[in-house]
C-alpha cells in the first residue's frame, strides 16, 4: 500500500491559542558551517572541541592565544614584547593604516605572540603565529619578537616552542622582511649550541620564508594533520612547472614521508606530547641516573619471589642452562652445539622477536621520531627517545616485520640511506641533549637498488661510522639477530657490541659469501662454518663483548628471560659508561676499533 | 507560541504526538531520515523534512539539523518523543537558546536529574528514600562489617570499578558479611587491579514501580497513580500494567508523596516519571527520574483519563494543569504489551523486513498506537518496537483476558515478532496471580 498523499492534513491555520508570544531565532554565531564539510555545527561545540569540525574531523586555524589556552596551564601564560612600536622600513604606502586596522579588527598587536607558559608543570617559551593577522607574514616584528624570545630563552635555558603558520615573507617591508629569516635562524643556532631543545609545531599553513627558518630548524619537528606546508605555494609551483599536482602534496602527511617531520600529533594529545617531550628533555642530574641504575640491579625480590612462586624458579633454572650451553659454545665444548648453519637459520626465523619488541619489553614511554630531514622516512629503522629506568635514552632498532604486509613496509629490515641518516640524526640529537645511544641491529644488509645508489648507500654508512666514532655519548649495540656487514655495522661503531647467542654477525651473507668464493651460493652452510660468524667466534676473535643467552624456542612468548638478562646488563652498561668523560668515552671507543 | 509542533522523534510515538497536535488544532511537522521516508509520521503530519541519512547519529540525533528544520519549516516548539534527544539537556538547552519551546523539562533540570550522583543527594535531602549504601570507598571487612550493619541487611558488596557482576557479592547475614567482602574483593583485584570497594543495602526481588508526574510552570505538582514495570528483558521493559497490584490505597499514596516530593526537588516542570524498586516488605527506593515521555504512558492515560501529550504541550505553553491531586481517581485496569520486530527463538534478534500482511484488533477498550501499515518495510536501524497493544477493563482478571485475546488477533506477515511469547507470560500462572518481580523473565529461561 503507497500511502502517499492518502492522509487529510490538518486545515488551514492552527486554531488553538497559544498563550506565549515568541518566535525562534537563532541567535548570531550558534551555528557555523565547516568550511572543509559544510556541515552545520555548534560553535560552542567547536570551541570546546580544539576547534575541530565535530563532523568531518577537519582541523579549523586557531587564534593565537586560544592555541596558548590549550597548551599552558591555566594561568601561567607570561607575555613578553606584547607592545611593539609600528615600523615601516619601506615607507609603504597605506601600510600603517592597513596594520592600524588589523590591531583593532583582531586586538593582536601583531601576527606573533611571544611569552612563557608552564606545560604541565615543566616551563618553555613559546611563540605562536596568528594568521589572522597578515596571514602572519614575517616582517620585522615577528622576526624581532621571535629572536628576543629565543635569546631570552638561551639566557634562561629554557626549551622554545614555536606554533608556526605563515604566509611567509611581508611583502611591504621588502628586503628587511628577508632578513627576519636569517635573524631568527642565527638566534636559534645559538640557542641550539647552549644545548636548548626547540620544539617546532606546524600548523595549516606554513609556507615561504617561515617554513625556510625556524619552522624547519626544531629538533623535533611536530605537525597538525593534514597541515599545508611547504617553501612555494601549491598555486605558484603548479603554474610554473605547468602541471597539477598530486593529492595531498604538501600535507602534513606528505612531509612526514619525505623525512621533514618527526610525528604528527592530534590537536586533543599535544599538550601531553608536548609535555613528555619537555620531561625528557629536562637537564639530567647524573646523582639520580646512578640511583636508577642502581635500582635496576638489584634482584633481592627474587628470593621471596622463588618460595611463592615455582614457576618462575622454573624459569630462571632454564635460564641457567641456557647460560651454561652459551659458554659450552663459547668455549668449543659442547658435544650438542648448534652448527654455524644452524643458527644462521635460527637467526633468520620468521617468529624471532623483532627490534620494535625490544623496544616495548625494555623502554617505557617510547615516543618515534621520524625522517632523516632529507629524502624520506625510511621504516626499515624505528628511532626516537624513551626511557630506560626513568632516564631518558636514544633508542634505535633495525625492524623487521612480523607479517608479510609488515615486512614489505619495513623492506625487511633492509635500511636505505634515508634509514642510516635519520638513524644518525638522532644519535647526534642524543648527543646534544647528552642521551645514551641503544641500538638493536637486525638486518639482512643495506638495501641493495637502484633508488639506495642514487641516493647515496655507501656514502650514508660511511658517515655513520665517521660520526659514531666521535659520538660524545656512551652507544651500546645489540646484534639480536642478523649482522649483515656494512649494513649493520652502520648501528654498530659502540662502545660495547652484544649479541644475543644465536645472533649472526659477518661480512656478508653466507649465501654471497659462497657465491664470490666459491661461485656457488648453494654451499652456504659450508661458507657459515668457515666465516666465523656466530656469537660464539666472535667473543673469542674480540669483535664483541657480550653474548646473551637464549631459550631453546626463542620467540617473543619466550622473550622474558631474554630481556631480563638485558635489562641488568644494559643497566650495569649505562652505569659504567655514563661514569665516563667525553673523552674517555671517544678515546675508548676509537681504541676498540684499532685494536681491530 | 505554540502553533506549529515539529516532532523530533519517529515510529508510534511520532504519530501518537501528531494525533494530539491534530486534535487541538495544532500544525504538525515530521522530520525523518533518508530511510523513513514512507513512515507513518512522515506521510501523516501536515509537513515533513528530512533531515539526514538512515543513521541515528546522523538524523535524529543531528541537533543542528533538527534545530535548522524547525526555523525553516516556521514551527515554534518541538516535541522530542522518548528516545532520541529526548533526554538531552544539551539539545533542550539549544531550544532554549534559539527561543524554541521544548516541550519537556528545562535544560538544567535535565542535566541535574542525568547526573546519578547529582539526582541521589537531591532525593536524600528531600527526604526520599534512596538505596542505603557507603558514602566512602572501604578497603577492609571489619570496617566494612560496622557500615553493612547500619545499612541493613542483605546487603551486596561492589568493587568500585566493578561490571559484569564481576567483584560482586551478596551477603545475606552479618556472618556471611566478611566472606562475601573478602571474595569480592579478591575477584576486584584480580579483575580490575584494584580493591575499592562499596557496599550497598541489596533489594531482593524488587518491583520495578514507577509513578507519572505531571508539573506545571506555577508550582504545581501532581502524580497520576503507578505503573507496573516489572516484566522487562535486559532492562527492556516488556509489560507494563496500572495500577500495581502489589499496593495498597496506604502504599499507593506514600509512594505517591514521595513522588511529588521529588519532583518538586527537583523543580520538575512538565510530564516526568519517578522510578521506584519496590521491596517485598513495602519498603521503596528511588531508581532515577526520567525527564520525558514513556512509552507506556497509555496504561496511565487510561486509568486516569488524562491525555499525557495534549498535558505536556499545555504546560509548555504555560498553562496551569487541567487537574488537581484530588481530580485523579484510578479507574479499572490497563494493560500494555509491546509488539517487537523480534525473534524470541533467537534471542531476541531484530528482524526488520517488510510487512506483507497485518491485521490488529479492536473492539472496546482495546487500543492500538502503531507505526506499521500492510507493505510498511521496517528499517534496520532503529528499535524494533513496531506497536503497543493497550487493553482497559474493570479489574486485573478482566484486563489479562482481554489482552489474551487481543494478543490472539494479531497477525503481522513476512517478519518475527514477539507476539506469541507475549501470549504465553499473560498465560503464565505467576503472572496471572501477580506474583512477578524484575526477575520474571530471567527466571522463565
Amino acid at each position: 500500500m503507497n500511502l502517499k498523499d492518502m492522509f487529510k492534513k490538518t486545515s488551514g491555520r492552527s486554531h488553538y491559542i497559544s498563550l506565549r508570544n515568541s518566535r525562534p531565532e537563532v541567535p548570531t554565531g550558534l551555528l557555523r558551517k565547516c568550511n572543509k564539510c559544510g556541515a552545520a555545527i555548534i560553535a560552542e561545540d567547536v570551541k570546546k572541541g580544539y576547534y575541530i569540525c565535530p563532523k568531518c574531523h577537519g582541523y579549523f586555524r586557531v587564534h593565537a592565544y586560544r592555541r596558548i589556552e590549550m597548551i599552558a596551564d591555566e594561568g601561567s601564560f607570561e607575555e613578553w614584547n606584547k607592545e611593539m612600536d609600528f615600523v615601516n622600513p619601506l615607507d609603504f604606502k597605506g601600510y600603517e593604516e592597513k596594520i592600524r586596522q588589523l590591531k583593532e579588527r583582531t586586538n593582536l598587536n601583531e601576527a606573533v605572540v611571544t611569552g612563557k607558559v608552564l606545560i604541565n608543570g615543566n616551563p618553555a617559551v613559546v611563540g605562536v603565529c596568528d594568521g589572522r593577522f597578515m596571514m602572519s607574514s614575517m616582517g620585522w616584528i615577528v622576526g624581532e619578537k621571535i629572536a628576543r624570545a629565543v635569546e631570552r630563552a638561551t639566557e634562561e635555558k629554557l626549551p622554545v616552542i614555536i606554533f608556526t603558520c605563515s604566509g611567509g615573507a611581508r611583502m611591504q617591508e621588502g628586503i628587511v622582511s628577508l632578513m627576519q629569516m636569517a635573524k631568527t635562524s642565527a638566534a636559534l643556532k645559538k640557542h641550539s649550541d647552549a644545548g636548548q631543545l626547540h620544539v617546532s609545531v606546524l600548523t595549516d599553513p606554513t609556507t615561504g620564508g617561515v617554513t625556510a627558518s625556524f619552522a624547519m630548524l626544531g629538533d623535533i619537528i611536530l605537525a597538525e594533520p593534514k597541515a599545508l606546508v611547504g617553501f612555494a605555494g601549491p598555486r605558484v609551483i603548479e603554474q610554473t612547472i605547468g602541471q597539477k599536482l598530486p593529492k595531498g602534496f604538501q600535507r602534513s602527511e606528505f612531509l612526514l614521508d619525505h623525512g621533514f617531520v618527526d610525528r604528527i600529533v592530534e590537536r586533543e594529545e599535544l599538550k601531553d606530547v608536548l609535555s613528555q617531550i619537555l620531561e625528557m628533555h629536562h637537564p639530567a642530574d647524573a646523582a639520580a641516573v646512578k640511583a636508577a641504575l642502581k635500582k635496576g640491579e638489584k634482584d633481592s625480590d627474587r628470593d621471596a619471589e622463588r618460595q611463592e612462586n615455582p614457576e618462575a624458579v622454573a624459569s630462571e633454572i632454564s635460564d641457567d642452562i641456557a647460560k651454561e650451553q652459551s659458554e659450552a659454545v663459547h668455549n668449543g665444548q659442547a658435544e650438542n652445539a648448534l652448527s654455524a648453519w644452524e643458527r644462521v637459520q635460527i637467526s633468520r626465523k620468521k617468529d624471532r622477536p623483532v627490534g620494535t619488541d625490544y623496544i616495548d619489553a625494555l623502554f617505557t614511554d617510547f615516543m618515534e621520531f621520524h625522517g632523516d630531514r632529507y629524502f624520506k622516512d625510511d621504516h626499515a629503522i624505528v628511532g626516537g627517545i624513551a626511557y630506560f629506568h626513568g632516564i631518558p635514552v636514544t633508542v634505535i632498532a633495525q625492524a623487521k616485520g612480523k607479517t608479510t604486509k609488515e615486512n614489505l613496509d619495513r623492506n625487511f629490515s633492509m635500511p636505505s640511506p634515508d634509514g642510516y641518516r635519520k638513524a644518525l640524526r638522532l644519535m647526534k640529537q642524543a648527543e646534544k641533549f647528552g642521551r645514551p645511544v641503544i641500538c638493536f641491529v637486525d638486518t639482512p644488509g643495506a638495501f641493495c637498488g637502484l633508488e639506495a645508489e642514487e641516493r647515496g648507500q655507501g656514502e650514508a654508512i660511511a658517515r655513520n661510522l665517521f660520526e659514531l666514532s666521535g659520538l660524545k655519548v656512551p652507544v651500546l649495540s645489540v646484534v639480536i639477530g642478523e649482522g649483515g656487514s656494512g649494513g649493520a655495522l652502520a648501528m654498530a661503531v659502540a662502545d660495547e657490541v652484544w649479541m644475543l647467542e644465536n645472533a649472526i654477525y659477518s661480512v656478508l651473507s653466507p649465501e654471497g659469501f659462497a657465491s664470490i668464493l666459491w661461485k656457488d651460493s648453494k654451499r652456504a652452510s659450508e661458507a657459515a662454518e668457515v666465516m666465523k660468524l656466530t656469537a660464539g667466534d666472535l667473543k673469542r676473535l674480540g669483535i664483541i663483548e657480550q653474548v646473551i643467552a637464549e631459550p631453546d624456542e626463542f620467540s617473543d612468548a619466550t622473550m622474558g628471560t631474554v630481556c631480563e638478562e638485558l635489562d641488568g646488563r644494559i643497566a650495569a652498561f649505562l652505569q659504567e659508561y655514563t661514569g665516563y668523560s667525553e673523552e674517555e668515552l671517544t678515546k675508548n671507543r676509537y681504541d676498540r676499533f684499532r685494536r681491530m | 507560541m505554540i502553533g506549529k509542533v515539529l516532532i523530533a522523534n519517529r515510529g508510534e510515538i511520532a504519530v501518537r504526538i501528531i494525533r494530539a497536535c491534530r486534535e487541538m488544532g495544532i500544525e504538525t511537522v515530521a522530520v525523518y531520515s533518508e530511510a523513513d521516508r514512507d513512515a507513518l509520521h512522515t506521510q501523516l503530519a501536515d509537513e515533513a523534512v528530512c533531515i539526514g541519512p538512515a543513521p541515528s547519529s546522523e538524523s535524529y540525533l543531528n541537533m543542528q539539523n533538527i534545530i535548522s528544520a524547525t526555523v525553516i519549516s516556521g514551527a515554534d516548539a518541538i516535541h522530542p518523543g522518548f528516545g532520541f534527544l529526548s533526554e538531552n539537556s544539551r539539545f533542550a538547552e539549544l531550544c532554549e537558546q534559539c527561543n524554541i519551546t521544548f516541550i519537556g523539562p528545562k535544560s538544567q533540570v535535565i542535566q541535574s536529574l542525568g547526573n546519578k550522583s547529582e539526582a541521589r543527594n537531591t532525593m536524600i535531602n528531600a527526604g526520599v528514600p534512596v538505596i542505603p549504601g557507603s558514602k566512602d570507598p572501604i578497603y577492609d571487612a571489619e570496617e566494612g562489617a560496622k557500615i553493612a550493619d547500619e545499612i541493613g541487611y542483605p546487603v551486596i558488596v561492589k568493587a568500585a570499578l566493578g561490571g559484569g557482576g564481576k567483584g560482586m557479592r551478596v551477603a545475606q547475614t552479618p556472618e556471611e558479611f566478611v566472606n562475601s567482602f573478602n571474595t569480592a574483593q579478591k575477584e576486584a583485584q584480580m579483575a580490575f587491579g584494584d580493591n575499592t570497594m562499596y557496599i550497598e543495602h541489596f533489594v531482593q526481588h524488587p518491583r520495578h514501580i514507577e509513578f507519572q508526574i505531571l508539573a506545571d510552570e506555577h508550582g504545581n505538582v501532581i502524580h497520576l497513580g503507578e505503573r507496573d514495570c516489572s516484566i522487562q528483558r535486559n532492562h527492556q521493559k516488556m509489560i507494563e500494567e496500572s495500577p500495581s497490584i502489589a499496593l495498597t490505597p496506604e502504599l499507593r499514596e506514600k509512594m505517591g508523596e514521595a513522588a511529588v516530593k521529588a519532583a518538586k526537588a527537583a523543580h520538575y516542570t512538565n510530564a516526568g516519571t519517578i522510578e521506584f524498586l519496590l521491596e517485598k516488605n513495602n519498603n521503596f527506593y528511588f531508581m532515577e527520574m526520567n525527564t520525558r515521555i514513556q512509552v507506556e504512558h497509555p496504561v496511565t492515560e487510561w486509568v486516569t483519563g488524562i491525555d499525557l501529550i495534549k498535558e505536556q504541550i499545555r504546560i509548555a505553553d504555560g498553562r496551569p494543569l487541567s487537574y488537581k491531586q484530588e481530580d485523579v481517581h484510578i479507574t479499572g485496569h490497563a494493560i500494555e504489551c509491546r509488539i517487537n520486530a523480534e525473534n524470541p527463538a533467537k534471542n531476541f534478534r531484530p528482524s526488520p523486513g517488510t510487512i506483507t500482511d497485518m491485521y490488529l484488533p479492536g473492539g472496546k477498550g482495546v487500543r492500538i498506537d502503531a507505526a506499521i501499515y500492510s507493505g510498511y518495510t521496517v528499517p534496520p536501524y532503529y528499535d524494533s518496537m513496531l506497536a503497543k497493544l493497550i487493553v482497559h477493563a474493570k479489574n486485573r482478571n478482566e484486563a489479562i483476558r482481554k489482552m489474551r485475546s487481543a494478543l490472539g488477533e494479531v497477525i503481522i506477515e513476512g517478519i518475527d515478532t514477539n507476539v506469541d511469547y507475549q501470549y504465553e507470560i499473560l498465560n503464565h500462572p505467576d503472572f496471572i496471580s501477580g506474583n512477578i518481580d524484575i526477575e520474571f523473565i530471567e527466571n522463565l529461561g
